[in-house]
């Protein structure tokens, strides 16, 4: 039941530098933000600071939605739960030996040393159990006494448990025996078994799923009820859900199963907010260019679908869930340019961070950032202070730069800085072609949709690295993933391991598996909320000719009477993938899956509030490249809908600076997103 | 300074074009080695054949040979290449690796001129020849692997040659799944093109071109200042291909390498003549070792071209097995080319102690088992284990991985992979603990996996090395232990033949069990040396047990599992005083037989190191890798050893030392089961 007096949606994202907070008043259909320094440690801390900022009565939220990187930072820094592995005998090795990839790099490099897996040899345990790969149960675990087992892994003060069993994905009967009778037994210590997490064949991918799983459950609980119980006393009684790394928000017992699921939950409300403004500025296929302090995100938006991905990996360990297909790479303000060892310059991967900071930041930095190059080049400005209070100090910019110059032979830092600036362009260039063209995707048939802190001031850039003819720069740009938070539908994967070659497979029998996977997850949504109108299940099935590996997703009518519609489908994906079907070849079915959508209302944001009054806020030389140009500064609170105005031009909002070169024309829309259009470049 | 941003941009640019072919590849290829195992590599060549970009997955052992294939293709072709030519190329006498890698040049051209060549190297399943994948340990010549293809026009101008097609896809087991790779090939370089030529565009013909130039200049830069930080001189060793599969006899590598001044020379004379089985290598693959080593001694990070090889010279006899011509089979190539890298590392350790690591685990471990099908046909499975990386200076060897000289693949199939295809059951898949070379820092453990036979009848085939003579412990480490690939039946482990580690077609039944125990990587130090606490923290985390910390390291654990200090130094004292040391004095020659080098041992000796004629030894001089040789018992009980000249170089000792000896066990005691 929804109150009347709950008119807000609140979507909060936790960055490295910032916390964002992004309220959405539906009565008025106006927004509301704020920013706070997030706390390492504390996130939630920095939730309930960016909340008070805010100054809306808590009462009054109706639904929160929250970007959390607990799960990322719990791996990434080692800090998660004591983890057991219970597996299959002869497989207790299988999470440290994989398929004998390094999986991260080590060409050439004699001192590589492999990562160790996250849960060590004596907590890595054979149970006497072993299915067939036709799921026959050759040994049962039924019977098998967990008690001591149990009592081990209690006294060694193991916090989760993974259990992980061979072909499990053909029957997972001696996995869910063991869970109960383990589970049983370990006074709430959590206990996942592989099935339960990604039911599809391959085990090491599976363990690894699992592991990765338990190893984050007790960090992300713990975070959440702490989270949960200090917004209920703070008075919010609306339920706090999170961002789920397959785009769509999750309630907290969800995200108390699946923790796995919520390695991207920061980064995908960009995504999802891209999809809004893809809606609202009538654009059907963008790519995303999130640019914050420290890394850039780059995911592809097609037919206003995100691309999702099911193989993935966090470090060296594999992740088999459905993320987003979000591209990170190590590129942002803060990053760093160096000279190697050889005398060779370079851009990043280390950042400048939020402290000390970019050398402008005037808080102790002296490494020459993109920031700085940007300062020096009259992209940012000096006489007047950033949104937040922050005033630039040039001469350290200059002085960072000298200094670069210095080890490179000396020479002028104006050139100097705009070649920073274009190799960390030609990186985040790179980032856009992994998306699209290794994707088989062409990046100049899509509009980049720059955001985030920085993104608005490169995104210019990229798109003429790329030939892209189309930009379009969002209202509020840095708040658009606390925007895609907060009008994130409720999402749900299921999949499940089953069928066979179409040859000889009956249609009728797919019934079963998949009405059952929809009143599962139909129930799950049902207890979040939403009624059977506010739900949608779509399913599809992977596929692949007999003998190949790799398969490709179809769609599937689960009532059809024979397979010719999944057959047909499946030979046009083919083709259009690998450029040829295969007629003569039988196809097979790998995987059902199934996406169930709990839908939230999308109101129409109305972002257009200016008068069109003293546009134009100062003038000032701006090196574009070649030459120094005089480029107007422009307030983009005062544009109306409708205004055009050609590059260069700077545009200027709180929480983003649009740096456009000579040339562009742009168009503020009725939704009040800036369409810019490149002349130079033919669409 | 735009010109150094601009060359960046480039090198960025080209990097991105290779790694943009390498996914075509995967995403549009048929067979499961590529997709799957990524047995394949890509890479760009300019119009003269020399390497412009690779990827940091791509492997040294395809790519490193493409450049030597290029210059053959523009040697037969010369100014008769035009656009829309393509060219076919797997002769291993010409620049390729075996007959099953067969690589797809397609040139680039801009302004009408031959500019860039784009190259991708697959391995082929099958590519004809006497066996199912073409590869066998019983092949007597080259014809018996494969159909040959030397540098070919296979499209010209935009047409492409049916007939030659044809006879190549004709003479190919399963040609669907041939044709589709081909295809996959094709296609891929129509995409490498139109990379290319949007770089063209961007950066000028000229500009492009120039930069690539100045890329391999400065790559080239690199490696002789690198080259020159090194000690001018003359650096010795030697290493053994075990057999050929049907000699018994050993094949030898000598190599004697020299640094001066600014480039390296790496002189093969001393070799074995090439052989009739499967272990010879065709002329790229020496180079090929060479510049793998020493890229990854001396400058691991700098882009990968042509530059970084310049300084590197190579003198390979011609028609010795790591030079081999027709009719010299060549399957087994990668069973020699890693141990050219091993022994050209053991060579590069005395150049860089610093760097010096432990032995590689052998060569790729070929495993085939296969079976009739129920359709009529034949299944393949297919699988080529890893094993423990060497130790080096401050870090362990790491478990069952691919190691610094190779491409990152997939070498195991997962289990469920293979219980749901082939009649097999996966029945372990786990570290061989214990079986590591000790050192100061030890090597990585390799792994054991037992497969059982479900149905009535599979045939077992194996090409590998390392089997008898382990991989080689630096700097007073110990040995790893070696390959072994064993059969299991009725409990009973027998040998599928009587040359260890090749196996060609041995009959397999119900419930026979095939054995894989990989080789662990050689360690680095004195084991004596190593930090008791990290023996303790080995046996803690259970990949050696309590009783191997005492033997082979000498630390000594209480019963909570904590070291015994007083205990350990005792242990360790008395470890130290059991070894065996020797006193050198110069032989006029060295005692070298065929292929082997023998050490003659005083019985008395040999008496104390348990061994008997013919077993193998090692002395430990200088040198970071130890000298090996056979023994040759002899009268006396002075410890006393006579050694030939180049031993004495080898060793990197002189007369009148007194040096340790040791008996080469191809596992540490109570390993093997």
């Amino acid at each position: 039941m929804t109150d009347s007096s709950q008119r807000y949606l609140v979507g909060i994202d936790v960055g490295g530098t910032f916390t964002d907070i992004l309220c959405l008043d539906i009565e008025n259909q106006s927004l509301l933000s704020a920013k706070t320094p997030s706390l390492p440690g504390k996130q939630w801390e920095g939730v309930l600071n960016a909340l008070g900022e805010l100054g809306i009565a808590p009462g009054d939220i109706r639904a929160f939605v929250h970007g959390t990187t607990i799960a990322t930072n719990a791996l990434l820094e080692r800090k998660g739960a004591k983890t057991a592995m219970i597996t299959t005998e002869g497989f207790r090795d299988t999470l440290e030996i994989g398929r004998t990839r390094r999986l991260i790099g080590g060409l050439f490099d004699i001192k590589f040393v492999r990562p160790k897996p996250l849960v060590d040899r004596p907590l890595r345990i054979e149970v006497p159990e072993r299915t067939a790969a036709d799921g026959e149960v050759l040994n049962e675990i039924a019977d098998y006494d967990f008690g001591p087992l149990a009592d081990r892994l209690k006294g060694e003060g193991v916090e989760a448990v993974a259990i992980g069993f061979v072909n499990a994905y053909a029957n997972d009967k001696t996995e869910r025996d063991a869970a109960a009778a383990l589970g049983a037994l370990m006074d709430g210590v959590p206990v996942c078994h592989s099935t339960d997490v990604v039911a599809e064949q391959g085990e090491f991918h599976r363990f690894s799923t699992c592991v990765l799983n338990a190893y984050l459950t007790p960090v992300v609980i713990k975070y959440l009820e702490t989270l949960a119980g200090e917004l209920e006393d703070k008075g919010v009684k609306a339920p706090v859900n999170i961002m789920g790394s397959n785009g769509g928000a999750m309630t907290l017992p969800q995200a108390a199963k699946f923790a796995a699921g919520t390695f991207l939950s920061g980064p995908v409300g960009g995504v999802g907010g891209a999809v809004r403004i893809c809606e609202m500025a009538d654009v059907q296929d963008c790519i995303t260019f999130d640019m914050g302090g420290t890394s850039t995100d780059v995911a592809l938006i097609y037919q206003r679908t995100p691309r999702i991905s099911h193989d993935n990996q966090i470090d060296a360990y594999p992740l088999q869930v459905p993320q987003l297909d979000i591209h990170t790479i190590g590129a942002g303000g803060g990053s760093i340019a160096w000279v190697q060892e050889d005398g060779t310059l370079e851009v990043g991967p280390q950042s400048a961070g939020a402290l000390p900071g970019p050398a402008c930041y005037g808080r102790g930095g002296t490494e020459p950032t993109i920031s700085d190059a940007n300062l020096v080049l009259g992209r940012l400005p000096t006489e007047r202070t950033l949104s937040g209070g922050l005033q630039l100090d040039k001469a350290a910019s200059e002085a960072a730069f000298t200094s670069l110059a210095e080890k490179l032979g000396g020479g002028d830092i104006v050139p100097l800085a705009d070649g920073v600036l274009r190799m960390a362009v030609a990186k985040m260039a790179g980032a856009v072609r992994e998306v699209s063209v290794h994707r088989g995707f062409d990046p100049r048939d899509f509009a980049l949709l720059g955001f985030g802190g920085a993104g608005p001031m490169h995104v210019f850039l990229v798109a003429e690295e790329l030939a892209v003819p189309q930009v379009i720069v969002p209202r509020y740009p840095g708040h658009l993933s606390a925007l895609g938070q907060l009008l994130a539908d409720q999402r749900l994967d299921s999949v499940r391991a089953w069928g066979g070659k179409l040859s000889a497979l009956d249609p009728a029998d797919i019934k079963d598996p998949a009405n059952e996977m929809k009143s599962e997850a139909s129930k799950t949504l049902s207890d979040a909320g939403f009624g059977p109108d506010k739900q949608t299940h779509t399913f599809t099935v992977d596929m692949r000719y007999v003998g190949q590996s790799y398969t490709l997703a179809v769609p599937l009518d689960e009532n059809a009477s024979d397979w010719d519609a999944v057959r047909d489908a499946f030979a046009q994906r083919h083709t259009e993938t690998f450029g040829h079907a295969d007629a003569n070849n039988d196809a097979e079915i790998v995987n059902i899956r199934l996406v169930s959508l709990g839908i939230v209302d999308k109101p129409t944001l109305a972002f257009n509030s200016g008068d069109g009054k003293d546009l134009i806020v100062v003038e000032r030389k701006v090196w574009f490249g070649d030459d120094w140009t005089d480029c107007p500064i422009y307030n983009r609170d005062r544009m109306e809908a409708g205004f055009e105005l050609v590059g260069p031009a700077i545009i200027e909002e709180a929480g983003g600076t649009s740096i456009v070169p000579p040339g562009w024309k742009i168009t503020v829309l009725d939704a009040g997103s800036l369409d810019c259009r490149n002349p130079q470049v033919s669409t | 300074m735009n010109r150094l941003i601009q060359l960046e941009l480039i090198r960025e640019s080209l990097v991105a074009v290779v790694n943009e072919i390498r996914a075509n590849i995967i995403h549009s290829s048929y067979a499961a080695i590529i997709y799957e195992g990524h047995d394949f590599s890509c890479a760009l060549m300019s119009a003269d054949g020399r390497q412009v970009a690779q990827g940091l997955a791509d492997h040294p052992i395809h790519i490193f040979a493409v450049p030597y294939s290029t210059r053959e293709v523009v040697k037969a072709f010369k100014d008769d290449i035009h656009e829309g030519d393509l060219f076919l190329h797997n002769d291993p006498y010409t620049g390729g690796t075996h007959l099953n890698d067969v690589l797809l040049l397609h040139p680039v051209f801009h302004d009408g001129k031959l500019a860039l060549f784009a190259a991708m190297r697959c391995h082929w399943n099958d590519v004809g020849g006497m066996t199912p994948g073409s590869l066998s340990g019983r092949v007597k010549e080259i014809y018996q692997e494969g159909i040959r293809i030397t540098p070919t026009r296979i499209c010209e101008k935009g047409v492409m040659n049916q007939a030659v097609l044809d006879a190549l896809f004709n003479n190919m087991r399963g040609p669907e799944e041939r044709i589709g790779d081909f295809n996959a090939m094709l296609g891929t370089g129509r995409k490498a093109e139109e990379h290319l030529q949007r770089l063209f565009q961007r950066f000028g013909g000229d500009g492009l071109l120039d930069g690539v130039e100045a890329l391999i200049d400065r790559s080239e830069r690199q490696m002789r200042s690198r080259i020159s930080e090194c000690p001018d001189g003359d650096y010795y060793a030697e290493g053994y291909i075990e057999s050929d599969g049907s000699n018994p006899e050993p094949l030898v590598v000598r190599l004697k390498l020299t640094v001066e001044g600014d480039s390296i020379n790496a002189d093969f004379t001393g070799t074995s003549a090439q052989t009739n089985g499967p272990t010879n290598c065709g002329p790229a693959m020496a180079f090929n070792a060479v510049g793998t080593i020493v890229k990854a001694f001396l400058d691991p990070k700098t882009p990968i071209n042509n530059g970084s090889f310049n300084p590197i010279s190579v003198t390979a006899p011609e028609k010795s097995f790591i030079n081999a011509r027709e009719t010299a089979p060549c399957g087994g190539m990668a069973e020699v080319k890693f141990l050219i890298d091993s022994v050209v590392a053991a060579a590069m350790g005395q150049v860089v102690p610093e760097m010096s690591v432990g032995d590689l685990k052998g060569g790729a471990n070929h495993i085939h088992i296969a079976g009739p099908r129920d359709d009529g046909g034949t299944y393949i499975h297919y699988e080529w284990p890893a094993g423990g990386t060497g130790a080096s200076a401050g870090v362990d060897g790491s478990n069952a991985v691919r190691s610094y000289n190779e491409g990152d693949f997939n070498s195991i199939q997962s289990v469920e992979m293979v219980e749901s295809q082939y009649p097999l059951r996966v029945e372990r898949c786990e570290i061989r603990t214990g079986a590591c070379g000790d050192g100061a820092n030890r090597g990585g453990f390799g792994l054991r996996r037992e497969l059982r036979v479900l149905d009535e009848t599979a045939m077992l085939s194996v090409l590998s090395e390392k089997n008898v003579i382990p991989p080689y412990g630096v700097a007073g480490g110990s040995n790893g232990a070696a390959n072994r690939f064993v059969v299991e039946r009725d409990g009973e482990v027998i040998q599928p033949s009587d040359v260890p580690g090749k196996v060609s077609g041995f009959a397999l039944g119900t419930g026979d069990i095939v054995r894989e125990e990989t080789a662990g990587g050689g360690g680095y130090g004195d084991p004596l040396m190593r930090d008791p606490q990290m023996v303790a923290d080995d046996v803690a985390l259970e990949y050696l047990t309590a009783d191997q910390a005492e033997t082979r390291y000498g630390v000594v654990l209480g019963s909570d599992g904590s070291v015994d200090v007083a205990a350990t130094a005792s242990k360790r004292d008395a470890l130290a005083g059991a070894r065996e040391t020797v006193t050198l004095e110069i032989a006029n020659e060295d005692d070298i037989e065929g292929p082997r080098r023998r050490i003659a041992i005083p019985s008395k000796l040999a008496g104390n190191l348990n061994i008997s004629e013919g077993d193998l030894v090692e002395l430990r001089g200088k040198a970071v890798a130890p000298l090996r040789g056979w023994a040759r018992l002899s009268d006396g009980s002075d410890a006393v050893i006579s050694i030939g000249p180049a031993g004495m170089r080898l060793l990197n000792a002189d007369p009148g030392d007194a040096i340790e000896i040791r008996a080469v066990q191809a596992a540490p005691a109570g390993v093997l089961s």
